[in-house]
């Protein structure tokens, strides 16, 4: 593999995973709020 | 009238002691466990007699750092929620309860070590040199890896079934006390100097209990 | 009544901005003349790296916090610092490898500071393996808190032993995956604009997280509270007012 190839590589892996681990902050924060509001409303 | 630290400690201990000699985790599974590991070794590496003097020490110091920490783990040893509330309401100073259950866990690691080593000299053919430096290396490393043991157990609540999260929580922790071990001997085999080495394994000792020492009462409180 | 624990938006942009600035600075500055263009993974294995130990320094910190105040906020920085550390020090360790592949040929080295820092993604773990044996939270606050404090007391011993170690064992070939010193001054500009983009990502992170932490806690003092029927299901407490909001 050429050097960009694996600079390439490295910025994908980096750049990537911080994607990946944002998203799945925010999808947990959503399900964290779901739940918040359903505890909250419960009419008991 | 509350009984003095010292007395607090003792009492710990013999009372860990006796669990151990009723119950003997120690005696029947955790020596045999790193037994067996110090024997099955050679059947994964090879049984070139060059190569298992050469790892030998190496692997003996490891089965104490993997295996031995479970002393403190196992039916003897833990302790339930309901037992740790049972000695705060009896007044057992928290402190005095850590410390003691590290003296005990210290001296079973003592022993462990004295006879997973001999097992380890006769299987890997190993020099016994500087008994003295060797003796001092055994009680540092049994002492830092107590402290250390006694502590991850009271952090882990035996109600949820995590005794074996306690050998992952102490070894990355115990990795002065492997090298300090492993360099010893190869220091005393070559002649170098090994001070440096029993310092380091002395501020574990050290660090290691004033931070247990300090942080045992907040821990109990829930 | 919606949750009033507010959502903040500006993490992201932050987090946005910030890896546009690393990217350009990366992208922007010149190749090496004896690594070539694979010094442009320097740019974000260091930050990374970085990160990794601010993250550890502020578990620390927010641990001793904690033990001081029992303010189970600062249960939450420690543990949003743990989660988002053991992250960064995964992703250091791969970058890491990804550098020394072609630079050396070979994946991994037993040089110190990568020694280092594998030990320490596995003190982060613990750590928040740790935090999962339990949901009540002044316990698992409690617990995670004298770890932290230990695991940070015994990471300069980890760190001196490590050093020593290799010290007395250096191979024939020194690996270096760092490789010899930045000179160029221009690469050292963009190697601190990267960092502080990553610290920008670092901060912004954590106030998402610890935003999760606050509203997943919120949740679960709701459900207790709410979920507590007085002397069993066969009676119900009465309420004062049908009209007026929850307890």
């Amino acid at each position: 593999m050429s050097e960009w190839g694996w600079v390439a590589l490295a910025y994908a892996v980096a750049y990537g995973s911080f994607a990946v681990f944002s998203v799945s902050v925010a999808a947990r924060i959503r399900a964290a709020r779901d739940r918040l509001d359903a505890a909250v409303e419960d009419p008991r | 009238m509350t009984p003095s630290f010292t007395s607090q400690v003792g009492a710990v201990v013999k009372r860990d002691l006796r669990r151990q000699r009723r119950r003997g985790d120690v005696l029947w599974i955790t020596i045999p466990f790193g037994a067996v590991a110090l024997l099955l070794m050679p059947l994964a590496v090879g049984t070139d007699a060059g190569l298992l003097q050469r790892i030998g020490p190496g692997m003996f110091w490891l089965t104490v750092m993997l295996f031995g920490v479970l002393v403190t783990v196992g039916r003897a040893s833990v302790e339930t929620q309901a037992q740790r509330d049972a000695a705060s309401l009896l007044g057992l100073d928290p402190a005095a309860g850590y410390a003691g259950r590290s003296a005990s866990a210290a001296a079973l690691l003592l022993i462990y070590e004295v006879i997973v080593g001999a097992i380890a000299v006769v299987l890997y053919d190993i020099e016994v040199i500087g008994i003295p430096w060797l003796a001092v290396t055994l009680v540092l490393v049994a002492a830092g890896l107590g402290l250390l043991a006694a502590l991850g157990a009271s952090l882990v609540n035996s109600d949820s079934g995590g005794s074996a999260l306690v050998p992952l929580l102490v070894a990355p922790l115990s990795v002065p006390l492997l090298l300090g071990a492993t360099q010893a001997y190869e220091g005393l085999r070559l002649g170098s100097s090994i001070l440096e080495w029993m310092l380091l394994m002395a501020a574990v000792v050290l660090s290691v209990a004033v931070v247990g020492v300090i942080t045992a009462r907040p821990l109990q409180e829930s | 009544m919606q949750s009033d624990i507010p959502s903040r938006r500006w993490p992201w942009f932050a987090i946005g901005i910030a890896v546009a600035a690393s990217v350009t600075v990366a992208m922007l500055s010149p190749a090496d003349a004896v690594q070539g263009e694979l010094v442009r993974i320097m740019y974000v294995h260091v930050p990374a790296a970085w990160l990794a130990y601010l993250a550890f320094g502020v578990t620390l910190i927010a641990s001793i916090g904690y033990l001081l105040s029992r303010n189970l906020a600062w249960d939450r920085i420690a543990a949003s610092s743990a989660e988002i550390g053991v992250y960064f020090t995964g992703l250091a360790i791969v970058l890491g490898m990804i550098w020394a592949k072609p630079t050396w040929g070979v994946w991994w080295t037993w040089d110190a500071r990568l020694t280092l820092t594998a030990i320490m993604f596995f003190v982060y773990v613990g750590y928040l393996a740790l935090r999962r044996t339990t949901d009540d939270r002044r316990a698992r606050a409690n617990r995670a808190a004298v770890l932290g404090v230990v695991g940070a007391v015994q990471i300069p011993l980890v760190h001196f032993s490590v050093v020593w170690w290799r010290t007395l064992h250096q191979p024939a070939s020194i690996l270096r995956p760092d490789g010899p010193a930045i000179q160029d001054p221009i690469m050292r500009v963009a190697l601190l604009i990267a960092v502080i983009a990553f610290t920008v990502v670092y901060v912004s992170l954590m106030v998402k997280v610890a935003e999760l932490h606050r509203v997943n806690d919120a949740a679960q003092a709701a459900e207790a509270g709410e979920h507590h029927p007085v002397a069993g299901a066969s009676v119900t407490a009465p309420g004062l007012d049908p009209g007026v909001g929850n307890v």
